[in-house]
């Protein structure tokens, strides 16, 4: 596909007005905490943007991911940029299948070597790379022929940043994040499962504005989204701070929307912009909804035990253990006491 | 009270000079050592091992205890009494012994030497302390293994030493002997009194001191004056009349069983089936408490301190007293060895009551009181007197807030501690002995 | 693994495990020692009623002893209440001693668990000071009562750090109080926190001692 038109030509023929446009540009840096003055300068950068080609690549995955990034009730300004750029490659997307796809993508890498984005979802199987080809291509030589001549790598959902599900206990595709193979390219890791569709446009439009990728936090995430957890953000957070909790799914303290600390809500550990942008177009979220979060955009969440159990309720081994433990000691107890008795009747013998 | 005062001049003369026939070292320093890690752990049992488990260094002990109160050192807070004890209990009985020795020492002969002053000279082993452990603690009895373990390492202060050899090689004590007590027994006959003195068999066996037989022999008068009047089968037995025990004083437990077994083969020889303590206070702890262990069944014989037989024979309306007879307003003075230690709390108020005396309690009293600071032996270390003082003070003011003109006591320790003690201090309050009180009172 | 995952598992599961181990070792090794037999007419019958009376009386001194360390005594139960009020009874940790014994129990609001937490620590930490100004204490300190102290400080100090968001980020600031709770327990099997079980038995052996005596104790 050709890149001729820019961003603002596409925008213009669907319809959206120069007015909305600003609009939306006002919003991005209000997203980004980007000061009002930054605003003309995204308009620029958007408006002469050349449709960047992205190449999407979908690994081991649900394909939550691309649900959540291009579900559209209605049209959306996020929906449009998307479709904007030159999506170039997409399994779920693409009208092309088969030897004519795969030759799409390579044309596209070849036209532009060095400038395209590689968006990634889903982990890398390296137990056994037939566990997930495509084309015949295994998911990790794919990945790395892709990744060769791109600018930028967006890793997108948790499987593609730190492995999800497929990664969990025990792990039996040998499944690995994109950053575990890819050691040479800048990775953006955009977790959640899946992530919120406005945190992609809003990593998208910030390299578009600036050509760089945003600052990122020790985990690779973007941290204007990723910077700061549920818990610091939660509606409910006065409710955690009193002590007053839903102790149950619909008990009292749970329709009268109170804390979901000991109903599993991993909040406090969990970063990302949920509390925050919300999801459905900033329509709720799940401890809104009533269920605690159970921290999908954090590194293996899927093996710190019940989502369910509170962060209090350890993860303390089991009362077996601990029986075998007081036995154990008991025994030890009981045979340094038989010899201290032997010492004290020998003692007293004597004395007497 | 000038005339005993007097007599108890030329006894305290004696005191003074007992020190001077202690025994000689005889161990090395390895053997002392030893012998005091044997008798460490001969004495140590379960539940004084839960005790030493449960301390969590409070201080709350010193806080009860008439040492500590009077000289505010933290040196003489009684649990610190017991740390070579407990350190040893860690180390070589305790389930954790193995960790305890790689990270803490080993006791040794110079520390044990240095818990002299704690063990003997500031502790009358009262067990006040044990009144207020909030863990429950029975320090005192622990403080009585420190002794036994000072004793095997011949730490024990000289008079104390001294007495102790004494009535080990001869079987008497400060000299007193059946010879000096055959004197006393003609005395008293001489006065009018009828003394059974060696009867083949009697019901009740009746014991003294040296103290009553020397100093306080009113006391034992009264005793013999009552018994008679009473019409019991009664009788004193020379071999053994001695109720002090010098070996539980020091800690040597050779020496204690001794004099324990001593009495009790002559009360089986003479058929007793009651053996009266006179007004002796660590005496009634030995025999009523100890000396079924050391005999080990229990004793075919009971044990009573004369009091508490005074008390019984008081409540059944066989000892009939004038009462209204004393004026004073009274104040009465626990033995802790009779009262706290022993149980012998209401048949002495019984008695005063009978006798009509005004009695005002101390704030401390019964099983609280304080200690007069003299017992357990230390009214014999000559290198406590200053302490002993100085913990007596205690006491004064006790007496005096009371608004009392007497004290009445049932201990010759006890009684000797108050008359010294109220010399020293210029002290006016008399102390007067429960039994000579009722012998003088008997209705006729 | 993070920090937080460390703490909420193989370190607590290995702390129980110590502690386990420790507590039943001591406390078997001590009451199985050689008991004396006294022969000697006791008073009573059976120590029974005495030492259980002595269990709880034993709190509740005669005026003429307690005048001397009412302060102590105060302060002393002043703390313990407010520490188990606040481990026992702040909403968040239900949860732990639901997960270890399968049931739970009704808990007091934050502001209340917190002015216990905040009264327990800065009564701790004067008795603290106390220890080392005071003449007996002084004298008769050892390192197990210093480290005893700490390590119960270290929990209330890290809960209230994380309560209040001061300090690192949250996780941490959690994962550290995990810790805290786990280096109590390490620590308890071999110190004088011991007096939690120990004072049972020895409360009820001074009651019977002196009850057997006829002496109320």
């Amino acid at each position: 596909m050709s890149n001729s038109m820019t961003l603002a030509e596409i925008l213009e023929r669907r319809g959206v007005s120069r007015r909305g446009f600003l609009k939306f540009s006002a919003g991005i840096a209000s997203l980004m905490a980007m000061p009002p003055s930054m605003i003309p300068r995204i308009a620029a950068a958007l408006e002469n943007a050349r449709r960047p080609s992205l190449i999407y690549l979908s690994f081991q995955e649900c394909t939550g991911c691309t649900e959540s990034l291009t579900r559209s009730h209605a049209p959306t300004l996020e929906g449009l940029i998307f479709e904007a750029i030159s999506l170039d490659y997409h399994h779920t997307l693409q009208a092309a299948a088969g030897y004519g796809a795969e030759a799409a993508r390579l044309q596209a890498m070849e036209e532009n070597a060095g400038s395209y984005l590689v968006a990634v979802d889903g982990s890398v199987p390296l137990a056994d790379p037939g566990y997930s080809t495509i084309a015949g291509v295994s998911n990790v030589d794919m990945l790395r022929e892709t990744a060769e001549g791109a600018a930028a790598i967006i890793a997108i959902g948790t499987c593609a940043s730190f492995g999800g599900i497929p990664h969990a206990n025990p792990n039996p595709t040998g499944a690995v994040p994109i950053s575990d193979i890819v050691k040479d390219k800048p990775i953006i890791n955009v977790s959640g499962c899946p992530p919120i569709p406005t945190v992609i446009t809003g990593v998208l439009a910030q390299y578009l504005t600036f050509g760089k990728l945003p600052e990122l936090d020790d985990l690779g995430r973007p941290k204007a989204f990723f910077g700061q957890t549920i818990h610091d953000r939660c509606y409910r957070r006065p409710f955690y701070e009193k002590g007053q909790y839903a102790e149950t799914f619909d008990d009292e303290g749970a329709r009268k929307g109170w804390c979901l600390f000991r109903l599993g809500c991993k909040g406090p550990v969990t970063y990302n912009a949920c509390a925050t942008l919300k999801w459905n177009a900033g329509t709720s979220f799940p401890i809104e909804s009533g269920h605690g979060c159970l921290g999908c955009s954090e590194p293996n969440f899927w093996d710190k035990g019940s989502f369910y159990d509170s962060l209090s309720a350890t993860q303390w081994g089991s009362p077996a253990n601990l029986g075998a433990a007081a036995l154990a000691g008991a025994a030890i107890g009981a045979g340094s006491a038989m010899l201290a008795r032997r010492q004290q009747k020998k003692a007293q013998e004597k004395q007497s | 009270m000038s005339e005993q005062a007097a007599v108890l001049g030329k006894f305290e003369e004696y005191i003074a000079h007992l020190g001077e026939r202690a025994p000689a070292q005889q161990g090395s320093d390895d053997e002392r050592l030893a012998r005091a890690k044997q008798a460490f752990r001969a004495g140590l049992d379960g539940a004084m091992a839960i005790d030493l488990e449960c301390c969590i260094h409070c201080g709350m002990c010193a806080e009860a205890c008439h040492f500590y109160e009077s000289t505010q050192q933290g040196k003489y807070a009684p649990i610190h009494k017991l740390a070579p004890l407990r350190r040893f209990y860690h180390r070589e009985l305790g389930p954790l012994r193995w960790l305890f020795r790689l990270f803490t020492r080993d006791i040794s002969l110079k520390e044990l030497g240095e818990w002299q002053e704690f063990v003997y000279n500031s502790c009358t082993m009262c067990a006040r302390c044990d009144m207020i452990c909030p863990m429950g603690i029975q320090i005192s009895p622990m403080v009585g293994v420190m002794r036994s373990g000072l004793a095997a390492a011949e730490l024990v202060p000289r008079a104390l030493a001294a007495g102790t050899l004494e009535q080990k090689q001869q079987g008497t004590v400060f000299g007193t002997g059946a010879a000096e007590l055959v004197k006393t027994v003609d005395t008293l006959r001489q006065q009018g009194l009828v003394v059974n003195l060696d009867k083949d068999t009697a019901d009740i066996m009746l014991l003294s001191t040296a103290m009553d037989v020397n100093v306080y022999t009113r006391s034992l008068a009264g005793m013999v004056k009552i018994m008679n009047g009473l019409g019991v089968d009664w009788t004193l037995r020379s071999a053994a009349f001695e109720a002090t025990n010098f070996g539980m004083l020091s800690g040597d437990r050779e020496a204690e069983e001794a004099a324990t077994r001593r009495i009790i083969d002559e009360a089986l020889a003479c058929g007793a089936k009651t053996i009266i303590i006179p007004e002796c206070g660590h005496a009634y702890a030995e025999l009523r408490w100890e000396a079924a262990n050391i005999h080990g069944q229990p004793l075919p014989f009971e044990v009573v301190a004369i009091s508490e037989f005074l008390g019984r024979e008081l409540q059944a309306g066989r000892l009939k007293l004038k009462s209204s007879a004393i004026k004073q307003r009274v104040t009465y003075h626990d033995p802790c060895k009779m009262g706290r230690l022993g149980g012998v709390l209401d048949e002495p108020r019984a008695l005063l009551d009978a006798l009509g005396v005004e009695l005002t309690e101390m704030e401390s009293h019964g099983a609280t009181n304080y200690c007069c600071g003299g017992g357990g032996g230390v009214m014999l270390i000559e290198g406590a007197a200053m302490l002993r003082q100085r913990a007596f003070e205690i006491k004064m003011r006790q007496v005096d807030d009371t608004g009392a003109d007497a004290v009445v006591t049932t201990c010759d320790s006890c009684r000797t501690t108050f008359i010294t003690g109220a010399q020293n201090a210029n002290w006016h309050t008399s102390v007067e002995s429960l039994v000579e009180l009722v012998a003088e009172n008997l209705e006729d | 693994m993070t920090l937080l995952d460390f703490a909420r598992g193989p370190a607590m599961q290995w702390a129980l495990i110590i502690f386990t181990i420790g507590i039943f070792w001591r406390l078997v090794g001590t009451v199985l020692l050689y008991r004396r037999r006294d022969f000697s007419q006791p008073r009573r019958k059976s120590g029974l009623p005495d030492g259980a009376r002595a269990i709880v009386m034993r709190s509740v001194l005669p005026p003429e002893l307690e005048h001397n360390i009412v302060f102590q005594h105060v302060t002393g139960y002043l703390w313990h209440i407010g520490y188990f009020v606040t481990v026992l009874f702040l909403g968040t940790h239900i949860p732990f001693f639901k997960s270890l014994l399968g049931f739970g129990w009704p808990h007091l609001p934050n502001a209340i668990v917190m002015i216990a937490a905040a009264v327990s620590l800065a009564v701790l930490v004067m008795l603290l000071v106390r220890r080392m100004l005071h003449p007996v204490l002084q004298k008769i300190s050892t390192s197990d009562d210093y480290i005893s102290v700490i390590v119960t400080i270290l929990p209330l100090i890290t809960g209230l750090i994380s309560y209040a968001n001061i300090g690192f980020i949250k996780e941490t600031n959690l994962a550290l109080h995990i810790l805290s709770v786990e280096l109590l327990l390490l620590w308890f099997p071999f110190g004088k926190l011991m007096h939690l079980f120990m004072t049972f038995p020895s409360r009820y052996q001074v009651g019977a001692a002196f009850g057997r005596r006829g002496v109320k104790a």
